[in-house]
């Protein structure tokens, strides 16, 4: 289905803030927000446990850059990036939302929408912590990293 | 021997809900449900301000957030005396309404539908006998063979594609899926209609609170400014806006998800004799009228029901310490008083005592403690909540919408009132109720828009906002009810801080493991007697699990920090 896709990139940080590291993608989020002027038609969405109310943010965009955590065995802090092209090519455990991001780009897939372009920033996880809202000293050195790789990422757009 | 079942997890979705079902001669004899994920919101409320409670809380979950700052907000009004203007309470009934059409469409379609519709039969299906067939239960505009026939061929290359995706997980082709081809074309083709228009509709949730996901909240009213010719408050143009959502909110529940609910039910008949369980239904009710205070002017009203008997309704009181008590003797938690006694949410004290098998495990040890859910009961009862024990408290308090509606819906089935009690009719009560809210959010809207245009702009009371004017101590209890049942905060206040906060989510009365006493929870009591036509692909248990919309990721958590065992829990 057609959409209006009136924002050029949009930087979307996903994670649960009561989970430690897992809420990275939005730390990343909050970071981008207090340092960075981000060029016009580049949003930043707090995307939380958003589910199914991100299916919108998603299809209103050219390029989707989205920032979340993993659980894929690599030590904490880990950086990748990532070109997915189906929700199966998502890295394990993005399992704390509910409705999780994999069961979301399906949906979205399903729609037979024209995809925009989707990167996606992970940033590896020890473990799911609980009953605390601050990040690892690993993981809370990585925020700036996967926010200058965002930005860079951002940058490289503009200039395309 | 017989035959244990485990699934896990069961959820469709992710979720951390694991159901261990014994099965003899094709038969559900016993079923164990255990929430294996714990997480810890009020240790990270503690020592916070009351009033910053409810932006934490409203994390909890993905899909049930404003209901979870909603009780927040509640919980502190509550212990401070605060009632919130007039506006504010319509304000946060539309957003209640919004978020129950919204979820129980996504319930249905997204969750629950593929229980009993064959995603792989459609493509068998001829597009115009499927028009046919939706044009006689429905005028809605996209039941046309052109558009059966676009859905056709995407769904054609999406499964050819492999990357199933989403549908990865059914079990295709089990002889228990009754519908034909053709109907199951129609309800694939409005599971994507309903993804689409639930996208729109929670712009209600953005415009009100601000932004989405996470709209805002505020303890003494709603965070909204209404100027009907300011640019950046909510104006002539954002509640038109809100207007016209309300509008196709209505036309989509009546022209698509009632139809199909009723063409699908029509099929599964069998299904209302099955997966009934418990006897009782506890609803704590909810879109007051006159103030939160004010029990009798709730739309959906409170009360709890015995042994179904639907001519006594019993009084339920969320600040009697004798009514509601959590239990652990089978949860992984130690109390100092011995893990018999049951404790009210004011006086819980919660203690990890992880004694389950290592992960990965084949199966968990049903003799001892095998869930991170604790086990919540009323008056000792264990005790249903969800849209059935809504449905059956207003309706025996003689709500006439619900009354007509029910009667209107058993009609069309015809079928007594009795086949509420099983899996069907969770399902049935959750559409009957979604039609019901719609409409009760159009009036809403309208009495909100009847008093901004008399004048009255008020969203805010600053009554007690300032901590000085607070008690030393103070308690507190917000209820209300989640899509998927009662939900409630208790919070204690000391010295402008809080000092316990509680909750006692739905699925935690559905999904906890017995009590003391051996009664099971409702989960577990619905099972038995479900059929199992085949171990390897046991849809049946799915059917029955799905019909009360589990949501386990927020349904486990803890209220003490101490318990290194947090680390042993897998997630799945």
């Amino acid at each position: 289905m057609p959409q209006n896709r009136n924002i050029a990139i949009r930087i979307i940080g996903i994670g649960n803030l009561l989970l430690g590291d897992e809420g990275v993608g939005v730390h990343v989020i909050r970071h981008l927000l207090d340092h960075s002027n981000l060029p016009a038609g580049v949003d930043c969405l707090d995307g939380g446990t958003g589910s199914l109310v991100l299916l919108e943010p998603l299809q209103t965009a050219h390029r989707i850059i989205l920032v979340d955590a993993t659980l894929d065995g690599a030590p904490p802090g880990t950086l990748r990036r990532l070109v997915p092209k189906f929700s199966s090519d998502f890295p394990p455990s993005l399992a704390a939302h509910d409705i999780g991001l994999r069961d979301l780009l399906d949906s979205f897939y399903l729609l037979g929408d024209e995809l925009p372009d989707v990167i996606l920033f992970t940033v590896s996880i020890a473990e799911m912590q609980n009953m605390v809202t601050t990040l690892s000293p690993e993981v809370l050195a990585a925020v700036p990293l996967v926010a200058a790789m965002v930005l860079e990422e951002v940058g490289v757009v503009d200039r395309a | 021997m017989s035959n244990r079942i485990v699934i896990d997890p069961v959820t469709r979705i992710e979720g951390h809900l694991r159901i261990e079902a014994v099965v003899e001669n094709g038969v559900v004899t016993d079923a164990f449900s255990a929430g294996t994920m714990v997480r810890g919101i009020e240790k990270i409320l503690k020592g916070r301000d009351p009033r910053d409670a409810w932006a934490f809380t409203e994390r909890v979950c993905g899909v049930c957030t404003t209901v979870h700052a909603l009780a927040s907000v509640r919980s502190v009004e509550n212990a401070l005396g605060i009632t919130v203007p007039k506006n504010a309470e319509l304000v946060r009934n539309l957003m209640f309404c919004a978020q129950y059409v919204q979820d129980h469409v996504v319930h249905f379609y997204h969750l629950h539908a593929l229980d009993w519709v064959d995603v792989v039969s459609m493509l068998k299906a001829n597009p115009v006998e499927a028009a046919k067939i939706a044009q006689s239960i429905s005028p809605w505009e996209k039941n046309t063979p052109g558009h059966f026939a676009a859905v056709q061929s995407r769904l054609k290359k999406y499964v050819e594609s492999g990357q199933l995706g989403i549908f990865a997980n059914g079990y295709w082709g089990h002889k228990a899926y009754k519908l034909p081809p053709e109907v199951n074309l129609l309800a694939v083709s409005h599971y994507l209609d309903a993804l689409e228009w639930q996208k729109e509709l929670v712009k209600i949730h953005t415009i009100f609170g601000g932004k989405n996901p996470h709209p805002n909240y505020l303890v003494g009213g709603v965070p909204c400014s209404f100027n009907l010719e300011e640019v950046n408050a909510i104006n002539t143009e954002r509640l038109n806006h809100i207007g016209s959502l309300i509008k196709d909110a209505i036309t989509f529940v009546e022209q698509v998800y009632i139809p199909d609910l009723l063409a699908i039910a029509g099929f599964y008949k069998d299904w209302a004799t099955i997966g009934g369980g418990l006897q009782n239904y506890l609803a704590y009710g909810d879109l007051p009228t006159k103030g939160y205070g004010n029990v009798d002017s709730f739309l959906l009203p409170r009360g709890a029901i015995l042994g179904r008997n639907l001519n006594e309704i019993h009084e339920v009181n969320g600040k009697n310490v004798e009514e509601i008590k959590e239990y652990i003797s089978h949860s992984w938690y130690k109390y100092g008083a011995g893990d018999g006694v049951g404790l009210h949410p004011f006086a819980g004290e919660t203690e990890f005592n992880y004694t389950g098998p290592k992960p990965p495990y084949e199966h968990l040890n049903v003799e001892g403690k095998y869930s991170w859910l604790k086990t919540p009961r009323w008056k000792e009862h264990p005790m249903e909540v969800g849209p059935l024990a809504r449905m059956l408290v207003a309706y025996a308090k003689g709500n006439t919408d619900v009354k007509e509606l029910v009667g209107a819906v058993l009609k069309k089935l015809d079928v007594p009132i009795t086949v509420l009690f099983s899996t069907l009719g969770r399902t049935a009560a959750r559409g009957v109720e979604t039609q019901i809210v719609a409409h009760w959010m159009k009036n809403f809207y309208d009495e909100l828009i009847a008093n901004i245009k008399g004048g009255e702009m008020n969203t805010f009371t600053r009554d007690k906002w300032e901590p000085a004017s607070w008690p030393a101590t103070a308690e507190g209890v917000g209820m209300t009810e989640a899509p998927r049942g009662a939900l409630a905060h208790w919070v204690r206040i000391k010295d402008g801080i809080i000092d316990n906060y509680q909750l006692v989510v739905p699925s935690t009365w559905n999904a906890s493991p017995r009590d003391s006493k051996g009664q099971r929870s409702a989960y577990e009591e619905a099972l038995i007697g479900t059929p199992v036509a085949n171990p390897e692909q046991p849809v049946e248990i799915l059917r029955t699990i799905h019909s009360f919309d589990p949501c386990l990721a927020c349904a486990v958590h803890i209220y003490d920090p101490k318990g290194e065992q947090v680390h042993q829990v897998q997630f799945y």
